[in-house]
């Protein structure tokens, strides 16, 4: 007798966690209707109105002089809050432990680095609960933010690409360096080998991480140096590989022989083009990422321009959907205008 | 002794709690608040159970954090790549954990290479092996796989149910079963231990093989609750949840400590780390600040200890 | 420098160890100090070296009031202790050891020639040969480190010195150089206060003897006057009761050995026989321990059989040893017998964490019949071990075993370094034991108690049983000749 209570207890607890399931929605993913999200609008702008940067490294100097310098001016300009918040390492599932805790105090916006193609899900997350988020930087793949503004990694190689074949007049060994497996290396990767396989004396080496790590770059390019005495061009796709490729070429006495291309142009890498050590920088215009960014959830928030009575019930996003900011050349014949 | 840890801890929760809600009425005491927080927390809490474990017999592995992106990593691999059935999946890296705790195990107890230069070791290697799989990261998992990350059951999300069911089940366990009871003997005194008919290396290997098994869980659970293998998963891991298990009443020299003391720390951790963000803190001060709350809290015990004797 | 006493006093929460204690310690005397454990003895000890506060008195050195904050005060008022426990650092010299703060050249390198100089000298005055300067502690026999504790002590060249049980792990031999030694340091008007469990050397190497029992002050005693029963009377405050010597051994063999060899001993061969007590005696070193061990199954034999009750066993571990009815309780009880951190309850069930679930209110249950039968003075049996007494540990170990209902309990030296009352009981324990059936091997290094308790005492040298000796026709004299020829 007891038993069978026991037991039928035992099966009502059973169903009961049944019934408490809820499952997650199936159609997650990029095929969910972008339009279908309603999101928050107000009619004033108070000076509580806080804007959320979500970022990851955020005591890397490019993040700190470029993205949050800008995003910090902006909403000073404006009279609003700016928060940037997010774990002091490269730390992906940190960054979305992060992301995750700031959604349920609904912020008026969200500027999400886009570090990682692992963070769609919390970023639709953000969107569904209604809060205009942009991700910069990366496009995230998958995901459904509002808006998406960055740079175009594709163009940022194949013009390293066309300035590499210019320089060694369309000969010669070279190799591309930067951390291998993240989408916008690869993409910048690409670019810059279309535009080498059009050029048969231009004979492509190889792939290489560092790691974004200065002294690996260097340990590398040391290497590359001692392998093919004849190495020719180098062509860096993160931070720290300029400064590393420079380093060693520099140590090994091959200045102005082996050719440098690079990204970003940070006071190290204009310092290294003046001296003739790198020949050619493509930078990215990482303070119209987050300016612009927080601009687009600023209007998104306070209606500025609406194409319908109601954009966020009529489903209209009312700003752009991806931005390309395009980049800066820098060489020598310009450098002097960039160095402060 | 520990006891008290339990007490002191639960109270000092408690507190934080009262405060906060005062200091952020809106935002800090909300259900949706600290189901967050309990989500963050509950794939830290299951690696600090196994770590407890380990702490009570007087041991530590290093290769946690490394043991999670791998399980993930391979289950992701499999999946995407390979196209394998998400249980085979979850099967195959959950072995693949348990292969690593019985690999570190077996060289710790039966070669005799000292714990925390072997887990060191292995944290390298299998970290390495995670990058191997997961690349860049493997998204777009099959439904399955993300169902059990993410199925909400009364509105929590089940790592934390997981987290709750292996917190009371080990805390069943170290409490009315004898083999797991060993443990403390073996941390207390490992040679008195074994003069008492307590086969010491075996129980450490077994707890080895526990501990890789519960990262393991722990990866499948993050990488599915995520919806992505990342090679960053599980980074740091391995020292935030010996810290957490340190504050939950664990000692370095083994013998001490309570698997509850465990949730309790990786609690408190989390709760510090929630605050911070709604103070808008920057992400360096959670470390600073997590790093002073674990010396005041041994410093303190230390001081207590001092007076009674 | 004249060392007194007044009116001191310190509790320790409800505890009382020790109440309006006065004693007065006369320049060059050798002084011991008595008492059961848990009188006060070692209270008084970490008073004097600054360990702890009294809650009232003073300390009088040469009738001035001192207060002794800590260890480095106490040594520099010229005040310095040797522990029981070894406080020595394997991986240095013995040079090393014994200056912690060496002579120096420039750049604070270490002055190794004037360092050895100085350690040399300091060997030579205490007749140390066995080892030089240059060492390894690590290499040294527990008996040696003693005395390199000692030297260290010695090196400070202290008014006291104070010493806690310092034959505790010494040969005879090695005592007499320790008391040759501490003849010389009384010439040259050292004070030294001697804190002993054995009534013998008391008598050879003490002046005074003072007495204390439950933290009071007892009685101050000349060895010239006074035979060991006094100041045992004092102690225990009864008369020694002479424990029950009748045999309960009978013919049948229990446990039989044949040709066991293993590290540190070979062909060892004897029979045990159901209520036999079988004493095993010898130096320290002969190889009784790893017998044991072996035997119980915690470190492997290389050959020979054991036959229990005619079949044959393998034990290859503890477990083994365990299930096949043996027990054993090892000779260095803090590190090898007890979880100091654990209760005492635990500590009873630890031999028996297989098989079976883990049973807290059983555990007490049982552990609380064992506290009243080997009348284990606790709180309550929650009590952690380390806040217990040595004797009551042993109890409390000796309560474990029989716990594993053991046919044949080996006992390695399982009085040493507890005090008369305790020792007693546990006599009187190991007698009713044999009484009900059980056979124990008895392993001691105390002459008094191997005969006093063994049907029959084998006598070990160098790993091998030097003879068996019955113990009606055998002698001290016998056995000291068989074990160190």
């Amino acid at each position: 007798m007891i038993h069978s209570i026991k037991a039928f207890l035992f099966y009502l607890f059973f169903i009961a966690v049944l019934v408490a399931c809820e499952a997650p929605p199936r159609t997650d993913g990029a095929n969910k209707n972008l339009e279908s999200t309603e999101f928050i609008t107000t009619d004033s702008v108070s000076p509580d109105e806080e804007y959320v940067m979500i970022t990851t490294a955020i005591n890397m100097p490019m993040y700190v002089n470029h993205d949050q310098e800008a995003f910090k001016k902006w909403a000073k300009k404006m009279g609003v809050k700016a928060s940037i918040l997010g774990p002091s390492e490269w730390d992906i599932p940190a960054q979305i432990a992060t992301f995750e805790q700031v959604i349920p105090q609904k912020p008026a916006g969200f500027l999400v680095n886009g570090t990682d193609p692992g963070i769609a899900q919390v970023i639709n997350k953000a969107v569904d609960a209604g809060i205009p988020t942009v991700v910069y930087d990366s496009d995230i793949p998958g995901a459904r933010q509002h808006s998406f503004i960055g740079s175009d990694w594709y163009e940022m190689g194949r013009l390293q690409g066309e300035r590499m074949v210019k320089i060694l007049k369309g000969k010669g060994k070279v190799v591309v360096m930067g951390i291998l497996g993240m989408t916008n290396m690869e993409a910048g990767f690409q670019g810059f080998l279309d535009v080498i396989k059009k050029y048969p004396a231009m004979e492509f080496i190889g792939k290489y991480d560092d790691k974004a790590n200065v002294e690996l770059a260097a340990k590398i390019t040391a290497d590359l140096i001692v392998a093919h005495p004849d190495l020719a061009g180098v062509a860096g796709f993160d931070g720290n590989s300029g400064p590393g490729i420079a380093l060693s070429v520099k140590e090994a006495n091959k200045i102005g022989k082996i050719k440098i291309t690079t990204v970003d142009a940070e006071p190290e890498h204009l310092q290294l083009v003046k001296e003739g050590v790198i020949d050619y920088l493509v930078g990215q215009k990482r303070e119209l990422f987050t300016q612009m960014g927080a601009q687009m959830l600023f209007d998104m928030r306070h209606k500025t321009i609406a194409f319908s009575k109601n954009d966020a019930k009529a489903g209209v996003v009312p700003i752009p959907k991806k931005i390309i900011t395009g980049s800066i050349e820098i060489d020598k014949s310009n450098v002097d205008l960039f160095i402060k | 002794m520990i006891k008290d840890r339990i007490v002191t801890l639960s109270a000092t929760i408690l507190l934080l709690c009262i405060v906060m809600s005062f200091l952020f009425p809106g935002q800090f005491p909300t259900v949706g608040n600290f189901s967050q927080i309990m989500l963050n927390l509950s794939i830290d809490t299951i690696v600090a159970v196994g770590m407890m474990l380990l702490m009570i017999a007087g041991v530590f592995d290093l290769s946690v954090g490394s043991i999670v992106a791998f399980s993930g990593g391979l289950a992701g691999y499999l999946m995407y790549y390979h196209d394998v059935n998400f249980l085979v999946a979850i099967a195959a890296a959950l072995s693949g954990s348990l292969l690593i705790g019985f690999i570190n195990g077996f060289l710790i107890t039966k070669i005799g290479i000292n714990p925390m230069i072997q887990t060191l070791a292995m944290m390298g290697v299998v970290r390495g092996l995670a990058l191997m799989l997961s690349g860049a990261g493997i998204q777009n998992f099959p439904y399955e796989y993300n169902y059990i990350g993410q199925v909400k059951i009364l509105s929590l999300q089940s790592p934390i149910w997981y987290m709750f069911a292996i917190v009371l089940i080990f805390s069943y366990l170290f409490k009315n079963i004898a083999f797991f009871r060993r443990y403390y003997f073996i941390g207390s005194n490992e040679k008195a231990a074994h003069l008492s008919g307590i086969e010491v290396e075996k129980m450490k290997l077994w707890g080895f093989v526990i501990v890789g098994l519960l990262a393991g869980i722990a990866g499948i659970l993050l990488s599915s609750r995520l919806g992505a293998a990342l090679s960053t998963s599980g980074k740091g891991l391995e020292l935030r949840v010996i810290t957490a298990v340190i504050l939950g009443g664990a000692s370095l020299a083994g013998g001490q400590g309570k698997i509850v003391g465990a949730f309790l720390g990786a609690a408190f951790m989390g709760i510090v780390g929630n605050i911070l963000i709604l103070s808008r803190v920057s992400g360096y001060w959670q470390e600073i600040i997590l790093g002073i709350i674990l010396i005041l809290a041994v410093g303190i015990d230390q001081l207590i200890q001092k007076k009674v004797a | 420098m004249k060392l007194g006493l007044k009116n001191i006093a310190k509790s320790f929460e409800v505890v009382k160890a020790l109440q309006d204690v006065s004693l007065e310690f006369h320049e060059g005397e050798v002084h011991a100090i008595c008492g059961e454990n848990g009188a006060g003895k070692s209270t008084l000890m970490n008073i004097l070296t600054g360990n702890i506060q009294p809650d009232a008195g003073s300390i009088l050195l040469d009738n001035q009031i001192v207060t002794i904050h800590n260890n480095q005060q106490a040594r520099s008022l010229g005040i310095n202790i040797v522990y029981q426990e070894r406080s020595l650092t394997d991986g240095l010299s013995v040079a090393e050891n014994i200056f912690p703060l060496p002579p120096t050249k420039s750049f604070g390198r270490i002055n190794f020639v004037q360092l050895h100089q100085q350690t040399k000298a300091l060997l030579q005055q205490l007749e140390i040969k066995e080892f030089s300067p240059a060492t390894m502690v690590a290499t040294l026999s527990p008996a040696q480190k003693t005395l390199v504790e000692i030297a260290k002590a010695l090196a400070t060249n202290p008014a006291i010195l104070l010493l806690d049980e310092p034959t505790a792990s010494l040969t005879d031999k090695e005592t007499t150089i320790l008391f040759s030694v501490i003849r010389t340091l009384k010439q040259r008007g050292v004070t030294v206060l001697y804190i002993s469990h054995r009534m013998a050397e008391i008598k050879l190497i003490a002046d005074r003897v003072s007495v204390l029992k439950d933290g009071k002050y007892q009685d101050t005693l000349s060895t010239n006057n006074c035979t060991t029963e006094d100041i045992i009377r004092l102690m225990v405050g009864r008369d020694l009761q002479q424990v029950d010597v009748a045999t309960h051994s009978t013919e049948e063999v229990v446990l039989s050995v044949k040709n066991l060899c293993g590290k540190g001993f070979s062909d060892i061969s004897f029979d045990l026989k159901k209520g036999e007590i079988f004493g095993l005696g010898g130096l320290v070193g002969a190889g009784r321990t790893e017998l044991a061990m072996a035997i119980f199954g915690a470190i492997p034999a290389d050959g020979g059989t054991i036959l229990k009750n005619g079949h044959r066993i393998h034990n290859n571990h503890p477990k083994q040893g365990i299930a096949n009815g043996i027990a054993y309780l090892p000779e260095e009880r803090k590190t090898l017998g007890v979880f100091l951190q654990k209760s005492i309850a635990e500590n009873i069930v630890s031999a028996q964490l297989y098989g079976k679930g883990y049973n807290v209110k059983a555990n007490n249950q049982k552990a609380g019949e064992y506290a009243k039968t080997l009348n284990i003075r606790s709180s309550s049996v929650q009590q952690l071990m380390s806040k217990l007494s040595g004797g009551n540990q042993q109890k409390v170990v000796l309560a474990k075993w029989l716990n594993t209902q053991p046919d044949v309990l080996i006992v390695d030296e399982p009085t040493h370094g507890i005090d008369i009352g305790a020792k007693l009981e546990i006599y009187k324990i190991l007698k009713q034991l044999t009484a009900d059936g059980k056979s124990i091997l008895l392993i001691s290094s105390e002459m008094e108690e191997l005969l006093l308790l063994s049907d029959r005492i084998s006598v070990m040298r160098e790993g091998k049983i030097k003879g068996i000796l019955n113990k009606k026709e055998t002698s001290e004299n016998e056995i000291i000749k068989l074990a160190a020829q």
